[in-house]
Order: C-alpha cells, then sequence, then structure tokens
C-alpha cells in the first residue's frame, strides 16, 4: 500500500551549492507536519520540488502511489496547493479575485460558478477574510494578506496542502487561528505540511516533526517523541531548552 | 450607489460600453478633418468627398483603431507576463526591431516592391528576426523565465537603438528626417487588401490571447503562484510572446512605434474598470483603439492644413492625463 506522498532519494543544488542530498519520508492522509531547519536549510526547496515546480536532480516524488511526473500540471495542482513564502504585493486585483484563482484547475468555465463562489466563500470566511473581499491587495496589512493567501490555498480544495511559513506576519491570535485551521484540515483527511520557525506551534499544533539539516532530514520525529528527546533541538540553538507549561504541553523557551 | 456598487456595475457593462464607444468612433471619426464633407455629396457618390471619405478618412480610421486596439492588448499582455506595470508593446525588444528593418530600407532608398510600401516588408522582416533571435537564445534553456526576457528585450532595444543611430547618422539629410517621421509614428490612409490582412492576424492572435484571460490573471500574480494551480507557465509565456509580437509588428509595420497608447490604455482600465484580464482585455483592446483613433482625428484638425502625428497627439494629451490619474490613486479609493 503505497501514501499518499512518498519522497525518495531527493537531491536539489543550485548551481554548485547543494541544498538537498537524497531526502527521503512518506506522508499519510490526517498527518500535519511541521517542516523545520534554519535558515537556508532547504525547507522551501523541498516544498517547491513536491509542489513540482522544480524538477529534483535524482530521486522521486509519488502522489497517491504515482510517479509526479506522469500527472500533468493541472492534475497535481487539482492535488497538491502551494503557500508561497512570497508575493508580489503591488497587486491590483481584490482579494476575492486571489482567492477566486484557487478555483482556477478545478474548472475551464470562462467565470467561477456557483459552487466555486461557494468554496470561496466558505475559504474567505474561515480565514476571516471576508469582511476585505473587496479590497485590493496591495491595501490589505501584511496579516491581512496572509490570511487572503491561506484562503486561496483552502478554495483550491486539494488534498495536500504546502504552507511555507504560512504564520508570517500573523499576529499571535492570527497565527494560532492559521495552524488550528490546517490542525482541522488534517483531522479532516488531508495532508498538510507547514516549513515554519515556529516550533511552540509546530510542538503544539502538528502531529510530525520533520527536520531538515545538512540536506537531509536530521530528525523525523512523531511530537510525542520529539517531547523526550531534545537532541534536535541543538539543531537550531545551543540556547534552547525544553519545558512544559502549567497545562502539560511542551514549551520551548531560550536563555 | 456605493463605490463598491458603482464597480460592480461598471464592470458588469464595460465590455458593451467599450463596444458601443469603438463602434461610434468607427461611425463619426471618418467624417472628422481638415475639410468638411457633406452627407448628400457621399452619398450621390460625388467627387471629392466620397473619394476622401472612402480612400483616406475611412480606411485612416479603420487602420488606427485596428492598431491602437492591438498595441493595447500587447501592452496589457506585456504588463501580466513580466508584472511590471512599465511594461509596453515594445519592452520586449520587437519594436525595435521592426523600426531597424523599416529605418534600413528608408536609407537604402526603397519606396515600394509591387504596391507594398517597403517600410512594412522591413519592419515585418526585423520584428520577426528578433522574434527569432529571443526564441532562440531564451527559450533554448528549459526554464524560461519572464524575467529572462525582459532583460533580452532591453538588451535587443539598446543594440537596434545603436544601430538606428548609426543608420540615421550615414544617410542624408532628406532621408534622415523621413527616418525621425516614421519613428514618431503616424496614421495614414493605407490600402483596404493591407488593412484586411492587418485585421485578420489581429483578430486572430487576439482572440488566442483572451481565451487565455483567466491565465494570464494568474500570471500576473506571480511565476510560482500560476505553476501550483496548474498553468503550464513555461509554455505560456512562449505563447504569450510569439502572439504579442505578432500584434506589434503587425500593427507597427502600418503605423510606425506609437507605444504610449499601449502603456495608458491598460492602466487606465485597470484602475477604472478592473484589474481582471476577462475584462480588461477586451476593454483595453477596444478603448486603445478609441483612443488612438480619436487622436489621429485630432491631429488632423488641430493645425490645418499641416496634420499633427497621431502619436504626438497621444503623448501630449495621454502623457499628462497619466500622470494626473497617477497623482489620484490615493490609497483610500483602491478600497
Amino acid at each position: 500500500m503505497s501514501s499518499l506522498l512518498e519522497v525518495d532519494g531527493v537531491s536539489f543544488s543550485y548551481g554548485s551549492r547543494s541544498v538537498l542530498d537524497s531526502v527521503s519520508f512518506h506522508a499519510e492522509e490526517g498527518e500535519f507536519l511541521a517542516l523545520l531547519g534554519i535558515n537556508g536549510s532547504g525547507k522551501s526547496t523541498l516544498l517547491d520540488i513536491i509542489s513540482g515546480f522544480r524538477i529534483p536532480e535524482t530521486g522521486t516524488v509519488s502522489l497517491g502511489g504515482r510517479s509526479q511526473k506522469q500527472w500533468k500540471r493541472r492534475e497535481i495542482a487539482q492535488q497538491i496547493s502551494h503557500l508561497p513564502q512570497a508575493i508580489h504585493a503591488d497587486l491590483p486585483f481584490t482579494a476575492e479575485q486571489l482567492v477566486g484563482m484557487g478555483r482556477y484547475p478545478h474548472t475551464d468555465r470562462w467565470y467561477e460558478s456557483d459552487e466555486d463562489h461557494k468554496y470561496i466563500h466558505a475559504a474567505m470566511e474561515r480565514t476571516s477574510c471576508w469582511p476585505h473581499r473587496h479590497r485590493a491587495f496591495r491595501s490589505l496589512s501584511g496579516g491581512e494578506r496572509q490570511r487572503v493567501l491561506l484562503a486561496a490555498c483552502l478554495a483550491q480544495d486539494a488534498n495536500t496542502l504546502l504552507l511555507d511559513e504560512p504564520s508570517t506576519f500573523l499576529d499571535i491570535e492570527q497565527q494560532l487561528h492559521c495552524f488550528s485551521i490546517l490542525r482541522d484540515e488534517a483531522r479532516a483527511g488531508k495532508l498538510c505540511i507547514a516549513a515554519t520557525h515556529d516550533l511552540n506551534l509546530a510542538l503544539t499544533h502538528c502531529t510530525r516533526l520533520l527536520v531538515l539539516a545538512g540536506g537531509v532530514i536530521a530528525h523525523d520525529l512523531r511530537t510525542e517523541e520529539a517531547h523526550d528527546n531534545k537532541e534536535w533541538l541543538s539543531l537550531f540553538s545551543r540556547r534552547l531548552d525544553m519545558g512544559k507549561t502549567p497545562a502539560g504541553s511542551p514549551w520551548v523557551w531560550y536563555q | 450607489m456605493t463605490a463598491t456598487q458603482q464597480r460592480s456595475f461598471l464592470a458588469r457593462y464595460s465590455v458593451l460600453f467599450s463596444l458601443v464607444v469603438f463602434v461610434a468612433a468607427a461611425l463619426l471619426l471618418p467624417w472628422v478633418g481638415a475639410g468638411p464633407i457633406s452627407l448628400s455629396r457621399v452619398l450621390q457618390h460625388q467627387a471629392p468627398d466620397y473619394e476622401i471619405l472612402l480612400q483616406l478618412r475611412v480606411s485612416r480610421t479603420l487602420l488606427a483603431l485596428v492598431a491602437g486596439g492591438a498595441l493595447s492588448l500587447a501592452g496589457t499582455l506585456f504588463q501580466a507576463m513580466l508584472r511590471d506595470a512599465l511594461a509596453t508593446p515594445y519592452t520586449l525588444g520587437i519594436s525595435a526591431g521592426a523600426s531597424l528593418g523599416a529605418v534600413a530600407v528608408i536609407a537604402v532608398g526603397w519606396e515600394t516592391f509591387f504596391g507594398i510600401p517597403v517600410t512594412w516588408i522591413g519592419a515585418l522582416a526585423g520584428a520577426f528576426g528578433v522574434l527569432i533571435l529571443v526564441i532562440g537564445g531564451a527559450f533554448r534553456q528549459r526554464q524560461i523565465s519572464a524575467f529572462s526576457l525582459l532583460l533580452t528585450g532591453i538588451a535587443i532595444n539598446s543594440i537596434c537603438a545603436a544601430f538606428i543611430l548609426i543608420v540615421g547618422g550615414t544617410v542624408g539629410i532628406a532621408r534622415s528626417f523621413s527616418i525621425t517621421r516614421w519613428l514618431i509614428g503616424s496614421i495614414d490612409a493605407t490600402s483596404y487588401t493591407s488593412l484586411a490582412a492587418l485585421a485578420v492576424i489581429v483578430f486572430l492572435a487576439s482572440g488566442l490571447i483572451l481565451l487565455q484571460a483567466r491565465s494570464w490573471n494568474l500570471l500576473a500574480v506571480g511565476e510560482r503562484w500560476a505553476a501550483s494551480r496548474g498553468v503550464r507557465v513555461g509554455s505560456l509565456l512562449a505563447q504569450g510572446y510569439i502572439l504579442g509580437s505578432i500584434l506589434v509588428a503587425g500593427a507597427i509595420a502600418l503605423t510606425g512605434p506609437i507605444g504610449f497608447v499601449g502603456l495608458i490604455v491598460p492602466h487606465l482600465v485597470r484602475s477604472r474598470i478592473s484589474p481582471d484580464h476577462r475584462l480588461l482585455m477586451p476593454c483595453s483592446f477596444l478603448l486603445g483603439g478609441t483612443l488612438l483613433a480619436l487622436c489621429d482625428a485630432l491631429g488632423r484638425i488641430i493645425m490645418p492644413p499641416s496634420e499633427l502625428p497621431a502619436g504626438a497627439v497621444l503623448a501630449l494629451i495621454g502623457g499628462p492625463y497619466l500622470v494626473w490619474v497617477i497623482r489620484q490613486r490615493t490609497p483610500v479609493e483602491e478600497i
């Protein structure tokens, strides 16, 4: 039985600078993976490769047991949505138009159908950006923009969500809200993979942690295992330590 | 009506409105000119009114409508492809190639070839020379990007500009004047055969571009954004480059480089009607054609009996207007 997503021996380099050197992992429906690692460790590159935007030098990516190369661009987009880390901010489009673009791989209609509008509305309600729907993207604040982009990903209705630092620019309440949405998506049977620097959000919301270091997955831990084994923390900083909050959830703090 | 309602009303009827304006321009502008034309004389096929209207004014107006539309649509397209608000039909080097071709034949002194003005042939040859060069160069690598297209275009523009200067410096004063005159860009009466050829080419290329309107929306956001929603970015960029080049080459072979229409019209339509390419593209085509025809008509009557080239009128009116629109663009208005 093959997994929903299988990454096997994937390597990638930018010119002579090797970023990923034989990365392998499998993931199933219902998992929420945190992709961790210091700056430049290849998190974004790995997400790009899974989404099909970059072609790995060696290794394969399989979706639902079938090699990614055999999927058409549009078929991949029906199954994988990708939240980019940065987006050109000076866009004239309204928030609703941007979210509507998530429906692109599902229809050939000239305009979105009523059903498409239901997805758009639901996605924007979930990320609380429906009140901003008529505003131009460029007139939104950083946090509002990020919520619109997350809504665009949700509206795409793919079973795998790749998120490149989804909580950037969000205030703390919104960060928690964003990760709760992703956790709910995973519980509803989707696969979510979020690259993030926020170890506490990862520990409290994700089901599994992948730590990239030196071009490989240095640690692949279920979140509960990560509480006991503190070795992975030292890859980020020696000043980190992990304790427990009064409520009993793990908490990473620095000295 | 609130601002939002007003905007959605405008969006819904914008294509219809633009079409009405376009047709009105085609019907009315031929009557505008230095000399008055009497309707009754035209209806009786009396000279010279009948000939002036049909042979000169109508063909000229139609040329302005088609060329202006083609250039505005190409401008809209290139702005989406390059995600650059400053992109014009000429940013990618096609017009520079066309200009060099036309300038070269003016310098050699050829005038007509089987009845066709040789500048047309020169311009088309130059444009397609550039097209082939760029496709050979930028598209040879497997992953082409908007950025590499843009840099290639800038390089070609400078190279061609240098050659145009060299050619212009080596010919006599009379030919040098013809070169300058061609480079300003103007609408002249043209034969209905070449007009029909241009119209067919523009119609086909524009149709193919419009059919991809949803994809241009995605590409205008970003290449990765488009790719992760199912657009085959490389192939779309190549199609856009080739179709846009065909529009530009066809239009400026007959008019000379009137690039400004391709910058100003997409901006106005985007800020006044909609940034959605499903509306933006057809409206830009129709209103761009109208604007160029209007400028040409104004050029005929501003200082008779001499005529001001449409390119100059457009720059004189459109330039200040664009500055005014940009100054109006407050954050509040964008909400």
